[in-house]
């Protein structure tokens, strides 16, 4: 469904990338863990293009690009398979909920606007937020912001989500109510790579967790391998840092 | 000497004679203007080969050199390539057959077109560039991205600034009476010239150019309240 091959990417003479490659199921919702500079934003944002990859390949569904020698239509028709969810929601400012949604319905997809209006209502209505249709972002909490940034996602109907540490940016208190909203939309099959450092999240709400580190993947597996029982010493080091927290909260 | 006030109502009328010429110049600058500007600014942020290092020579040599030169360098060189060109293809056409007010226009365009390319560069390098980048998520092509998000956000960011450049064409537009155009500044010396009283004429002059920048700061005050409405804030 979704598979990587081989990327790098290097920015200047940084290699952030090392030779990536990734298979992602249909319906499956991967999660990618990692210590700050692993490569992981940057491997989610080269999959819409965001960065360019300098060598590799990319499928997702049907389509194939090879990234040493992609053009622009090759970008554009790739961008148009995925849909992103930002750390700092990245709204559209000068357009109201509901606008933001049918911003791609209409200009993308070019659907007619009734339709494309129905169907933004309905994806609002889907993350809670039929009462804030002509609400602008300013006027929005954190938490409902990237609620609208999911369903500006969702409503685009694409073969994968990419979420770039989409609670990142938020409140604690608000991270719950994005969080539910992720999980539900995961529980309809849609296919999801989350990079997150909610580990409690991503060990409930996803099968396959990658975990990266220096520009590799280091291990990749089920939830419950990696977490139960993780064979990298890395993995092992990581995933004790990050737990540990937990155990003074009690 | 005297002021005599009853004088600067009556030139104050006859000055109106040439308001449409005043509005005409400043109206064609700041709108060609503004398109050179966008197409500049553009050029100048995509690094377009070839053409950058030309708006970017451009600017430079229009922003060091004063409007007043420009009108002059047009008005007098403009005929001379025109002619020379016309001339070694038989064409018929002179450049007698172009109205002086046309070589205005052109000059003015031009040193606008300089100045708004700055201005509009500024608004649009002030767009987070998290919007461009939501833009592609969605699958939006550049020209697309640009159209619907970046520039509606970029325009309302420089508008201040476009109606400070707005007024310096409306007032820079007197400069079009060294060309022997009748706006405004020209029409108040026809006026002083018949009975000898610059001072009044000028005075009504002055007010007169005074009201239409009021009428323009309120415009630009109107239209910003509405254009930034979506900035309002306050979580609802």
């Amino acid at each position: 469904m979704i598979k990587l091959s081989r990327i790098s990417k290097s920015f200047g003479k940084n290699q952030v990338l090392k030779d990536i490659t990734l298979s992602v199921e249909k319906g499956e919702v991967v999660v990618i863990l990692g210590p700050s500079g692993s490569g992981k934003t940057t491997l989610l944002r080269c999959l819409n293009y965001l960065e360019r990859p300098n060598d590799g390949t990319i499928a997702i569904g049907d389509y194939t690009v090879d990234c040493k020698h992609a053009g622009k239509k090759d970008i554009h028709q790739l961008r148009q398979k995925s849909a992103m969810v930002f750390q700092h929601y990245n709204l559209f400012k000068h357009k109201t909920a509901l606008e933001n949604v049918m911003e791609g319905l209409v200009i993308v997809q070019k659907l007619p606007k009734e339709e494309a209006r129905k169907r933004s209502v309905e994806v609002l209505e889907k993350v809670g937020l039929g009462a804030k249709l002509d609400a602008y972002p300013s006027q929005l909490s954190g938490g409902q912001q990237q609620r609208v940034g999911i369903a500006r996602a969702l409503a685009l109907n694409p073969e994968v989500i990419l979420f770039d540490e989409p609670t990142s940016a938020l409140d604690p208190e608000l991270v719950g109510e994005v969080l539910d909203v992720i999980r539900k939309i995961a529980n309809e099959g849609i296919t999801m790579i989350v990079v997150t450092h909610e580990m409690s999240f991503a060990r409930e709400v996803s099968n396959h967790v990658v975990f990266m580190d220096g520009g590799v993947i280091v291990e990749e597996g089920k939830p419950n391998e990696l977490f139960g029982a993780p064979k990298e010493e890395r993995t092992k080091q990581f995933l004790k840092r990050i737990t540990s927290d937990w155990v003074y909260n009690i | 000497m005297q002021l005599d006030f009853s004088f600067i109502g009556t030139a104050l009328l006859s000055l109106f004679k040439a308001l449409p010429n005043t509005l005409l110049i400043t109206a064609v600058s700041v709108l060609v203007g503004f398109l050179i500007g966008t197409a500049v600014a553009l050029i100048r942020i995509y690094r377009v080969p070839v053409l950058h290092p030309i708006a970017s020579g451009y600017v430079l040599f229009v922003r060091g050199t004063p409007m007043l030169m420009h009108l002059l360098l047009i008005y007098f060189g403009l005929p001379m390539l025109i002619d020379s060109i016309a001339g070694a293809l038989g064409w018929g056409f002179r450049s007698t057959a172009i109205p002086l007010i046309g070589f205005v226009y052109i000059s003015f365009s031009i040193t606008a077109g300089a100045y708004m390319s700055e201005v509009v560069r500024a608004g649009i390098t002030a767009v987070n560039r998290g919007q461009l980048e939501a833009a592609y998520s969605i699958g939006m092509t550049t020209p697309q991205a640009l159209r619907r998000i970046v520039m509606p956000q970029a325009l309302a960011v420089s508008l201040p600034n476009l109606s400070n450049n707005l007024i310096g064409m409306l007032h820079g537009s007197t400069l079009a009476f060294t060309v022997s155009v009748v706006e405004i500044n020209a029409q108040a010396q026809i006026v002083a010239a018949s009975n000898w009283k610059f001072l009044e004429a000028y005075i009504a002059a002055a007010l007169l150019f005074w009201g239409m920048t009021i009428l323009i700061e309120r415009g630009t005050a109107l239209l910003e309240r509405r254009i930034n409405n979506y900035n309002r804030g306050g979580v609802a």
